[in-house]
């Protein structure tokens, strides 16, 4: 019985890993592909224009790329200092208000950014934040914050504060204890809610592209053209790119979790 | 304790605040300047470049050879952004609002309504043409397209940029007679049924299609100076109309959808899902049987009344740092040397705005020499049969009048 569970557990796994991994094999060909019409099962013609542009160094792909990498983890990690006290208060405390205050967290997913956006870029040009570094991270920590704090409430209501109560009764300080009992506790919950930011940070485009105003310029905003003016090529070129730099990241954010907790958090990660 | 940081924070932000708004940039005296002293500002800066960033071959072109033509004459670095316009226009309108006098874009590419709009909200910088030395050498400056860009004056307020003109595209092996009017199209169609079609307003090819169509059943006149009102080009436009409902049940899915992007036109052409295609770059045909896109057999007309063609431009917005920087790159951009690059298919393949009667034996021979490419017009023909772009207030109610009676009739 538990034998043919298991099979068909993992056929179902295998049809849904097909079916997320084809999509990916076609743009894989097509990034490649000078011309593919059906019914032909595989290109007419081979070429390698787009990814010879891409890593061209005029057209500045790998630099924009590394950059926006850049700007993402600094969302992630500003993101995840901050949601770690929200997500603990909203999980394990009662204090006056907390609905609406859940309610506000959770808003930018409720009512999209873009809807706000003009606003907040006029704001950001009377504080002189438009157009630059900061102002972009800012903007994007908008609707990063939400799944966070979703994340990682979760995780806090798991937990609990008994460890970490019980790490104060033994004497630790309130640093120690953060720092040797929350964050092993809730490494886990750090990594999903890490590379969930990561993500919506990395391909944020209209609010990169009002706040950044150019002057900031990320992945999404030179792949974009491409998608829209409807070039296979191009288009499918960057969005691998995309696709594995995304993979990439939350491989990595994984693994430096995984090694840095080692002995604490092994029964949280398989 | 805490409180009282919380207040001084919002002090120091309303102080900020404040302190921003007044901030003024000194007014930049054009008049006053002489060009070699505008090339003296321009060394050493950066130029930022803001424009459609979707073309492979246009981005290829501004960052190699424009930059290092550029920053081997004047030491200009160029710092090319593909924004789309709607969303260029949306900063300069925000930074308007709000008084900033030290926006970052230098340049932008633009035309048409957008043009119309930006000049209207006092976004542009000018007048600055006159002051350009390539623009006073090269450029026939009673031309109705370097005056007038859709119907609107340009007041010098953008330079000729490069001109673009309808065409449309078939592949000469499965197409053997070319439909040259509306009537033999219509014909070509009904003998064809689902293998044509064109996309829906207000894509920009689409829009064209339907503005060229216009021109050859009512005539192209009666537009250039017709008031913006709905019910007066209702009327003139009756009977497009009408041959578009005609025309609708032999398209492709029977007219009821319609791509929504000449890119998706060209990609359905490609995949021989229809038979022609359409563009308003006399060079699409080449550069796409360049890079494998379209097939060899693949050609381009125009109608036999002619085709409309435009020119785009660039200007200047008016909170710009750098605007020497900008007029040195603008009046480059200008040059034959400049225009003859963009005009080689292999790199773009733009067609030049310099006044050939002004140009020189050899500036002549250099433009001559080029070869145009596969399946594309000559110039020649192409400026022979172009017609001038409708004014850009007609426009959307074109495409507002095509919306409420074509896709919707039959259904």
């Amino acid at each position: 019985m538990k034998v043919k569970q298991s099979k068909l557990f993992s056929l179902i796994m295998y049809i849904i890993i097909f079916l997320l991994v084809l999509p990916l094999i076609i743009i894989i060909i097509w990034s490649v592909a000078k011309s593919w019409p059906w019914p032909s099962i595989f290109p007419n013609a081979i070429g390698l224009r787009g990814w010879k542009y891409f890593f061209k160094p005029t057209s500045k792909s790998i630099i924009i790329l590394l950059h926006s990498v850049y700007l993402s983890m600094i969302v992630t990690i500003i993101t995840l200092i901050i949601t770690i006290p929200a997500a603990k208060a909203l999980a394990l405390y009662n204090f006056k208000g907390k609905k609406i205050v859940e309610l506000l967290i959770i808003a930018p997913l409720i009512v999209s950014p873009v809807a706000v956006a003009m606003g907040i870029h006029l704001f950001f040009i009377k504080l002189g934040l438009s157009n630059t570094f900061i102002g972009v991270v800012l903007v994007h920590l908008v609707p990063c914050i939400p799944y966070s704090v979703k994340i990682l409430k979760n995780v806090f209501e798991i937990t609990g504060e008994s460890m970490e109560m019980q790490s104060r009764v033994l004497g630790a300080s309130k640093l120690q204890t953060f720092k040797h009992v929350t964050l092993p506790i809730i490494s886990p919950g750090l990594v999903s809610a890490g590379s969930l930011v990561f993500t919506v940070s990395f391909s944020q485009y209209f609010l990169t592209f009002l706040i950044g105003g150019g002057r900031v310029v990320t992945f999404p905003m030179v792949m974009f053209p491409f998608v829209q003016s409807g070039d296979r090529m191009m288009a499918s070129v960057y969005s691998i790119v995309f696709i594995f730099t995304t993979l990439a990241c939350m491989y990595i954010m994984e693994k430096i979790t995984k090694k840095y907790y080692k002995t604490e958090g092994y029964f949280y990660i398989n | 304790m805490r409180k009282a940081v919380l207040i001084f924070i919002a002090l120091t932000l309303i102080i900020e605040i404040t302190a921003c708004a007044q901030q003024k940039v000194a007014q930049y005296n054009l008049s006053e300047k002489d060009w070699n002293v505008v090339l003296e500002e321009a060394k050493g800066t950066t130029v930022n470049f803001y424009g459609y960033g979707g073309d492979q071959k246009t981005n290829n072109w501004i960052d190699t050879y424009l930059s290092n033509e550029l920053k081997e004459k004047y030491d200009i670095t160029i710092n090319r952004v593909g924004m789309n316009i709607d969303e260029i226009l949306n900063k300069l309108l925000n930074e308007k609002q709000l008084n900033v006098n030290n926006g970052n874009i230098d340049v932008v590419w633009i035309n048409g309504e957008n043009f119309f709009t930006a000049k209207e909200n006092d976004l542009l910088f000018g007048p600055f043409t006159h002051k350009l030395p390539n623009f006073n050498q090269y450029i026939d400056k009673n031309s109705v397209e370097v005056n007038y860009d859709f119907g609107f004056p340009v007041e010098g307020y953008e330079a000729p940029f490069g001109k673009s003109q309808f065409v449309m595209i078939y592949d000469s092996e499965k197409v053997k007679n070319i439909p040259v009017n509306h009537k033999e199209l219509l014909q070509f169609v009904k003998n064809n049924p689902g293998k044509f079609t064109y996309p829906a307003p207000p894509d920009f090819t689409g829009s064209a299609f339907i503005r060229n169509i216009i021109y050859d059943i009512v005539g192209y006149e009666q537009f250039m100076d017709m008031e913006a009102d709905e019910q007066i080009v209702r009327e003139a436009i009756q009977p497009a109309i009408d041959y578009f409902v005609e025309l609708k049940p032999y398209l492709w899915k029977e007219g009821n959808t319609y791509p929504s992007e000449s890119g998706l036109l060209d990609n359905m052409y490609s995949d021989n899902e229809v038979v022609m295609t359409m563009s308003y770059n006399p060079n699409h045909v080449s550069s796409k049987i360049e890079t494998g896109e379209f097939n060899e057999t693949s050609r381009s007309f125009v109608f036999d009344k002619g085709s409309i063609g435009n020119t785009h431009f660039l200007a200047i917005p008016y909170n710009s740092e750098n605007k020497s920087g900008a007029l040195a790159v603008i009046d480059y951009i200008l040059s034959v040397e400049a225009q003859a690059s963009k005009y080689v298919p292999k790199t773009w393949g733009d067609l030049p705005v310099l006044d050939n009667s002004k140009l020189n034996h050899e500036e002549k021979a250099l433009f001559d020499n080029i070869n145009i490419g596969k399946g594309t017009i000559s110039q020649d023909v192409l400026l022979n049969n172009r017609l001038p772009e409708m004014p850009a207030d007609l426009v959307p109610i074109i495409e507002k009048i095509w919306m409420e009676n074509v896709p919707k009739k039959g259904e």
